[in-house]
């Protein structure tokens, strides 16, 4: 019982294999949809979809180095396959405070150094995650006691990602107002570190409240149901 | 079961039977020790890392000592579940899986070859460099350092030793290869060629595009290529080195030929082609391009050809072997049995993961951790288990100390890993069910709460695992004392009790299909 009759032979049949599915499955999406350009409408100054700001693109590696995409997706399933949609998940409000639902497309990431889809939901999704938590100190209050808002939530606390500090002369801004069980003793405050507020405004970037036109990208673009 | 594992003392020596295979595995002695020695390290570290994980999965019920690990995780960054789980996955595919898939691989080829090896100094080369990326990697990931993409997370700084390492590794292997005697060619073979030309593209690619060089506003490429990567080392990788070792070992033991040998070429060359497109499950759904996973889904929906094929070959074979030791089923077979069934198991569940319908329903729920616990955890760790059982005996020229342990190392991960995937599998169906509920009212904590149970129980099941797998390692420290104690002071006492673990090497029983 033996295949391999002739090693150059076997070697050439095993390179072609992995060649094929190296082709089909990464280099021709690459192909397709590695260089998306973000649309800017006719007579229109606005660009689709919104840069993030470089504070939040300092956030990725925050995100990647503490796992958040382990538990969390950023990706949002159209209403035919899955539930997203019904969970909320694809809503945002666009400029003008008009709801926006749609799913994601693959332009939706184009300006994202890292890309952050998960596979995993034993949280929320995060694509418009800035829609539910819209300042961060909200933001800040959930990382640092998850289980004042949720008392069921499974998420771990980031209590390492602030710090407590005695207050010296004004208190600072961005201090967090906590309850009394998580508050600080009495002249102290617990403020954010650098790398919390790179993560939060990262996740305050995290917000897709426009419309995306036809996509050249093979997936049909779905005009949203207008309201009458 | 009074006989399953029966102590008898053995009648002679544990070297093989065949004078050519025991000079070539005196040869490869060290090298493939000290692969097997800290792949065993890797899964205590490991095994324990994923119980820490595990019991952060419910931090409002943990069990009281666990307790204690949920605040370490709230208050200190190195103890996240966030860097704790992708940890002790890498420490179980890598650490683990990877550096016995070295020691097996080599010990493999090295007695396909029937020659006595070349260049050990090359082979241990690469095994400490291979050990050093995974350390570092691992200290990366706890330090912060983390790429945050599944299965690629060790820093680039860790992550060139681990290429360098495993490239130096398969060029060693290869040129074992061709330095064979021939007229012993074996299927086997090319299972664990195709595995060492899978990684180096594998992790290189990966480690590159994702990595250190990621293409310029590649976007959601980045989760394709993450997906290729992922599933291509359980099926490129992983799959095609245990089913190596399942090809060789189960024939060489027991004298029974492979059932329906004849599929085994097809079986081959359709896994080759079909496995790696279970990648697609991964992007079903997401914004990607509809043709490449309607076309991914089919192909990846192929898989129960070579699934069907190799499970008639090896499950039956298995089981003939299982039955022809009798009561002296012995201590490896049985191990091998289970990786059988449980290769057909994960080759099923990915089965159902290329259906359109049961992918939206299962995509983001624990049926995801279940597979990856089937291939690593389950499949290949008790191919690992097995052999690790068969081969040091004929290294060391010593035997086991204990069938009991034996007997509860074999039992615990039995049950263990049966229950963790009952667990997983079906907490991912109710997860799913919350989560792709149509009622608008159901949210997120509803699904999380249906999911608690199952992390509860997945930690029970896993602490399980733990004690069989750290027994096993307690028992393989004993055997290596002893075995000191009688080469360096000349200990008899140390030599009086030996397990019985001969499974021959049977050149007589033998048909041709076996004699390599």
């Amino acid at each position: 019982m033996n295949i391999i009759t002739n090693f150059r032979a076997f070697f050439a049949l095993l390179f072609a294999a992995f060649l094929f599915t190296w082709i089909a499955l990464v280099v021709f999406p690459w192909l397709e949809l590695g260089h998306l350009p973000p649309i800017q409408e006719e007579g229109s100054t606005d660009i689709t979809p919104w840069d993030s700001s470089g504070a939040a693109h300092q956030g990725e590696p925050v995100y990647a180095a503490n796992g958040c995409a382990y538990c969390h997706t950023q990706q949002v399933r159209p209403a035919g396959s899955g539930a997203d949609i019904i969970r909320g998940w694809g809503t945002a409000k666009d400029e003008d405070g008009k709801d926006v639902t749609r799913r994601t497309y693959p332009r939706d990431y184009i300006w994202q150094g890292q890309v952050f889809l998960g596979n995993s939901r034993d949280g929320a999704d995060l694509s418009n995650v800035a829609q539910r938590f819209p300042d961060a100190a909200g933001l800040y209050r959930y990382l640092y006691d998850p289980y004042v808002l949720n008392p069921h939530s499974s998420m771990p606390a980031y209590r390492f990602l602030f710090v407590t500090r005695k207050i010296a002369g004004q208190p600072s801004r961005d201090a967090l107002v906590l309850p009394d069980a998580d508050a600080p003793p009495a002249g102290y405050e617990i403020v954010p570190t650098a790398q919390a507020k790179s993560l939060v405004a990262y996740l305050l970037s995290l917000k897709k409240g426009y419309h995306l036109k036809p996509d050249e990208a093979g997936i049909p673009y779905v005009p949203p149901a207008t309201k009458s | 079961m009074p006989t399953l594992f029966p102590t008898t003392v053995a009648p002679r020596g544990f070297v093989s039977t065949d004078p050519e295979l025991a000079a070539v595995d005196a040869s490869v002695r060290w090298p493939v020790m000290v692969c097997f020695l800290t792949a065993v390290h890797w899964m205590v570290v490991g095994t324990f890392l994923l119980v820490y994980a595990s019991s952060l999965t419910h931090p409002q019920d943990a069990f009281p000592i666990f307790g204690w690990f949920v605040d370490l995780s709230n208050n200190f960054s190195m103890f996240t579940y966030g860097r704790v789980w992708p940890a002790a996955v890498d420490a179980l595919v890598y650490g683990w899986a990877g550096t016995a898939g070295l020691g097996l691989a080599a010990w493999l080829l090295a007695r396909m070859s029937r020659e006595p090896i070349r260049k050990p100094a090359a082979l241990m080369t690469a095994v400490v460099f291979w050990n050093l990326g995974v350390a570092t990697g691992l200290t990366g990931i706890f330090l912060g350092d983390s790429t945050g993409v599944e299965l690629l997370e060790f820093p680039v700084y860790a992550s060139w030793a681990l290429w360098l390492a495993y490239a130096l590794f398969a060029l060693w292997a290869v040129a074992t290869y061709l330095a064979r005697r021939p007229g012993y060619d074996h299927i086997a073979q090319a299972w664990v060629l195709a595995a060492l030309f899978a990684f180096p593209w594998l992790y290189g690619a990966g480690s590159i595009l994702l990595g250190s060089h990621p293409l310029p506003g590649s976007g959601v490429i980045q989760e394709v290529i993450g997906a290729w990567y992922v599933h291509g080392i359980y099926t490129l990788w992983l799959a095609p080195l245990g089913l190596g070792l399942l090809y060789y070992l189960i024939p060489k033991i027991s004298g029974i030929s492979i059932r329906f040998g004849s599929k085994a070429k097809v079986a081959f060359w359709t896994w080759i082609v079909f496995a790696p497109w279970t990648a697609v499950h991964d992007l079903v759904g997401g914004p990607f391009p509809a043709e490449t996973v309607a076309t991914g889904l089919i192909l990846s929906g192929l898989i129960f050809i070579p699934v069907a094929l190799i499970g008639m070959n090896l499950v039956p074979t298995a089981f003939a072997a299982e039955e022809k030791q009798g009561h002296h089923g012995g201590i490896v077979v049985p191990f091998l049995v289970l990786a059988a069934v449980l290769f057909v198991v994960a080759g099923l569940s990915e089965q159902i993961l290329s259906i359109r319908s049961a992918n939206q329903l299962l995509r983001f729920t624990l049926f995801r951790e279940c597979n990856c616990f089937l291939w690593v955890y389950g499949f290949f760790s008790f191919v690992v288990f097995g052999s690790i059982y068969y081969i040091v005996p004929r290294l060391l020229d010593f035997g086991w100390r204990s069938a009991l342990l034996v007997r509860i190392h074999y039992y615990t991960s039995l049950y263990g890993i049966l229950l963790v995937i009952a667990m997983l599998g079906f907490g991912g169906v109710m997860q799913g069910n919350t989560l792709e509920n149509p009622d608008a009212q159901v949210t997120i904590a509803t699904a999380t709460g249906v999911a608690l149970s199952f992390h509860i129980a997945a930690t029970m099941c896993i602490s399980l695992i733990a004690i069989g797998n750290g027994l096993f390692a307690l028992h393989l420290g004993w055997m290596l004392i002893d075995w000191l104690r009688l080469r360096v002071r000349g200990n008899r006492l140390a030599a009086e009790v030996l397990l019985e673990p001969y499974e021959g090497d049977a050149p007589n029983r033998a048909s041709k299909e076996v004699a390599a």
